[in-house]
């Protein structure tokens, strides 16, 4: 019975590799990272590689051992003198103790090797890029040609795009990051990497998308619990060839300076610039109609409104986010349309009653513009 | 003195409720911990539940971000603090003492002192749910997320719960140390102590030097958060990495608070269902003191990311801690091997155990390599490392040593085939739960979401995952229904149900108070195999 039931179990295990290889790659395929991005995820992806392959090796030999000895050594019913009773073996002990340990030296070697080219810092960047990561929300800013200052608007303040970084494929971009609040952490799987991102302290690392990958888009988000609004603090890094690139950082640098307001470029200023537009975000209400909405948990309670055309109308707008920034952006058409009225922005817990002035009828989005990617309604005017 | 004649004047468990809150017996104590564990064990798992029935699909549908963080941050606390640590406290209460022959703990009213401030402790931090909002940081407690700023007065309840509950592990640890040095039968040489006692000793030298960091930690957010005190807060000249060593220097040695002493569980359990001793079992004695050493030299392994750590040395010293820990794996395998298997249900959870701690401990190694925790750190890989070795691990021996001294504990043995049914389908929802989570993780989805994207690619995963914790859920019916037909109508267990080895065995079942009548020749760490067979197998 002992002798035939290894082969019964051979037998189950082959027909189990019959299925794993019907069943294909795309099971391999779910134990690996996604396909990197970067030089310095390729890096990774390769020791990811060499450590997949040693801890498959170490799962399978013991585990087999393991089903091994449970079906090998099963009590049987004519067991009746005691098996042998072995305490040890000082020999063994000492092989088993030096092989994992030769195992674990040559993993530490190697990832320290791989360590030092990811953590490896270029003395001269082509890119200087600035994030900052606040609940819930993250902007990107970009230093000049100096690589010293900020590129900024007439009115002195930086040039910020909201949850998109653009990056030129190929080239080596610093990045630093920089918390207001609390911490966040900068991920992006494709690039196989992440950097906590601490307040009161900067962190930087160096980048290189891979030249091929001109024109993807790559998928990131904050990996450090931040709060209500954590799940939905993501972000795109948008990779162009080197020659877009410096047209479109040109175009950032000559609008910055030619524009008054960021609205032409579809990209909300940070926060800060209260009632920075002709309409007042006070005063006594002078409307018919008032519509409520309420900000919580990093979403708006209402994913439509509806208001009359051509009068006044009130926004009663309450932002029930603890120490969380919203306000009411109204844009026309789409959510990246022109601004229409753009309501103060206020720190939860608290409510502001906007005044709009009155809008033709047609079709409206309503945004916050701390959260412009998630926080996003229709407004119809008739 | 090898003798003692104690005959006891009452019997061994009066009942009455007065008796429970007033007793100062190690195994009534031992009892009481585990029952309340067990409670909390099914409080933190229902929130568990809350938080897979909101991702089994994207967007919400149950619990919106305030409330699901909070789900998560008591789900783990309460499973670490309320019941993995204190359910192995309890078990060493019950057995240490037995097992060293000795008729109580050294202080039983600080034993006693110890367990009450866990209820209390669990209960201040509950309160948190009826007061505007539980804790919701995540068991981790990160500042400035912490701070008054971002968070209310369920991180206060959260943090003095916790430094009660510190307090008692400080207890625990120093009447551990006390009773295992000081107690011990005549004949029972440190080499000669069960495992478990080793590993409950090498846990209580742990506690000892790593939880009076903590809870000096929490006293300081305290501060902070209530008396404008400035240690973890940088908008106030704070440090925000300060709280994350602090915190990890406990929290890190704590995971092998909450690890060794079911390591020490199975040591007992494998021999006596192979029939055999433990193989290499000094061997095993070095590897639980090299990991407790070790275990105080890796706590920024939890802190790759922050840019603020020597990455090369904690690398090193946390690959090395595979040594002891891969040493204990082959000494367990080597015990199974040319044994005479019995796959009682204690066996089972122990083979559990070994199966699912070695992934537990292979999927550590993946974070260890730094440049590789810099693609996996803070996503579901580590949500399912910490799974296998605390579930698969710490679990699956807890309820391997539940089975197993249970008959010593009631006088009556649970039922076998309910005790498989269990087995079987923890077992698999184990699995089905966490297994997918290393492909989630590797997949890009960060842990503590309560909402994920439907074009990420995770929802057939997550959906798994659930379906995984909703079968784990339905396994506790066959163990509480166990539990109570067996505490009624059980097989009378007998002193030895199980053939065993060590003295707890030599006791009636339950034992009388201050435990033994009688104690027989210690000279081997296996009291009880020399009295069945002599000496005859010792040497082979």
């Amino acid at each position: 019975m002992f002798r035939t039931t290894p082969t019964r179990l051979a037998r189950v295990l082959a027909l189990a590799g019959v299925a794993a290889a019907v069943t294909g790659c795309s099971v391999i395929d779910s134990f690996y990272p996604p396909k990197a991005a970067t030089a310095q995820g390729h890096d990774i992806r390769n020791l990811y590689d060499i450590v997949f392959l040693i801890a498959a090796a170490i799962f399978f030999v013991v585990e087999g051992l393991i089903v091994y000895a449970v079906i090998r050594y099963r009590r049987h019913p004519t067991d009746t003198e005691l098996p042998p009773q072995i305490h040890g073996n000082n020999l063994i002990e000492i092989i088993w103790t030096i092989i994992p340990t030769v195992i674990v030296a040559y993993l530490f070697v190697i990832s320290w090797q791989t360590l030092n080219t990811v953590e490896a810092t270029s003395p001269n960047p082509q890119v200087h890029v600035v994030a900052i990561a606040r609940r819930f929300d993250w902007s990107f800013q970009y230093l000049g040609p100096d690589g010293q200052s900020l590129i900024r608007g007439p009115d002195g303040k930086a040039v910020s795009l909201p949850g998109t970084m653009v990056v030129p494929a190929g080239q080596t971009v610093h990045l630093s990051l920089h918390s207001p609040d609390v911490i966040h952490a900068f991920y992006v799987p494709q690039f196989l990497f992440k950097r906590d991102v601490v307040p009161g302290k900067e962190n930087t690392f160096d980048f290189m998308v891979d030249a091929t990958d001109a024109g993807q888009t790559f998928r990131g988000q904050c990996a450090e619990l931040c709060g209500i609004g954590h799940q939905g603090m993501s972000f795109e890094v948008q990779a162009k060839t080197p020659t877009e690139f410096d047209a479109w950082l040109q175009q950032q640098i000559t609008q910055a300076k030619a524009t008054p307001a960021p609205a032409a470029s579809g990209a909300p200023s940070p926060s800060g610039s209260p009632g920075a537009s002709s309409v007042t975000a006070s005063g006594p209400p002078s409307a018919q109609v008032t519509l409520d909405l309420t900000a919580k948990n990093v979403a708006f309670d209402k994913d439509s409104l509806e208001a009359p055309a051509n009068q006044p109308f009130d926004i009663k707008f309450t932002n029930a986010d603890q120490a969380t920034q919203h306000n009411v952006d109204i844009h026309k058409d789409s959510p990246t349309g022109a601004v229409v009225f753009d309501g103060e922005v206020i720190t939860g817990p608290d409510s502001r009653l906007y005044a709009v002035n009155p809008l033709p009828a047609g079709k409206y989005s309503f945004v916050c513009k701390v959260h412009p990617t998630t926080m996003i309604g229709t407004l119809t005017v008739r | 003195m090898a003798t003692t004649a104690l005959h006891p004047a009452v019997p061994a468990y009066r009942s009455g409720l007065y008796e429970w809150i007033t007793t100062t017996d190690h195994k009534k104590i031992g009892i009481l911990y585990v029952v309340n564990s067990l409670l909390f064990f099914f409080l933190a798992g229902l929130l568990a539940l809350g938080v897979r029935a909101e991702l089994a699909q994207p967007k919400i549908q149950f619990f919106a971000p305030d409330v699901y963080n909070q789900l998560f941050t008591m789900h783990g606390t309460v499973m670490i603090f309320l019941f993995i640590i204190p359910i192995l406290a309890g078990f060493a209460n019950y057995v240490v003492p037995l097992q060293i022959g000795a008729p109580d703990m050294a202080f039983p009213r600080i034993n006693a002192l110890s367990f009450w401030m866990l209820p209390l402790g669990g209960i201040l931090m509950f309160t948190g749910f009826f007061t505007g909002g539980a804790a919701a940081e995540g068991w981790t407690g990160y500042s400035p997320l912490a701070q008054r700023a971002y968070s209310g007065t369920g991180t206060d309840l959260w943090a003095v719960g916790l430094i009660l509950i510190g307090t008692s592990s400080i207890l625990g640890a120093v009447n551990f140390l006390t009773t295992i040095f000081k107690m011990r039968a005549p004949g029972l040489t440190m080499f000669r102590l069960p495992i478990l006692v080793w590993t409950v000793l090498v846990t209580s030298v742990l506690v000892l030097m790593a939880t009076p960091v903590f809870t000096s930690a929490l006293i300081m957010l305290f501060i902070d958060r209530n008396y404008g005190g400035h240690f973890f807060d940088p908008a106030t000249g704070g440090n925000a990495i300060l709280w994350q060593n602090v915190f990890w220097f406990y929290s890190h040695p704590a995971v092998y608070v909450m690890v060794l002493p079911a390591m020490g569980m199975v040591s007992e359990i494998l021999p006596v269902f192979s029939r055999k001793p433990l193989f290499g079992y000094k061997a095993f004695v070095f590897a639980t003191a090299g990991i407790g050493a070790l275990g105080f030299s890796v706590w920024a392994h939890h802190m790759f990311t922050t840019g603020s750590v020597f990455l090369p040395f904690f690398s090193l010293m946390t690959f090395l801690i595979a040594v002891p820990t891969g040493v204990k794996m082959f000494n367990w395998v080597a015990t199974l091997f040319r044994g005479q298997l019995i796959f009682s249900t204690p066996m089972l959870f122990a083979l559990g155990f070994l199966t699912m701690f070695l992934i537990g401990g292979i999927n550590g190694a993946f974070s260890a390599a730094v440049p590789v925790d810099f693609a996996l750190h803070d996503t579901y890989w580590v949500v399912a490392h910490l799974h296998y070795v605390l579930f698969g691990g710490s679990v699956f021996g807890m309820f391997a040593g539940l089975y197993y001294w249970f008959p010593k504990m009631t006088g009556r043995l649970l039922d076998e085939t309910l005790g498989k049914i269990h087995f079987v389908l923890m077992f698999v929802g184990f699995n089905l739960t966490f297994f997918p989570m290393h492909m989630l993780g590797l997949m890009g989805m960060p842990r503590r979401v309560a909402d994920y994207s439907a074009a990420a690619g995770w929802s057939e995963l997550n959906l798994l995952a659930t379906i995984g914790g909703f079968t784990i859920a339905t396994s506790m019916l066959p163990f509480l229904w166990n539990v109570m037909i067996s505490l009624r109508n059980g097989e009378p267990a007998g002193d030895d149900p199980w053939e065993a080895n060590t003295l707890e065995w030599a006791t009636s079942s339950p034992p009388p108070p201050y435990n033994f009548d009688h104690l027989p020749e210690i000279r081997s760490e296996r009291p009880l195999f020399d009295l069945r067979h002599g000496r005859a197998g010792n040497h082979a």
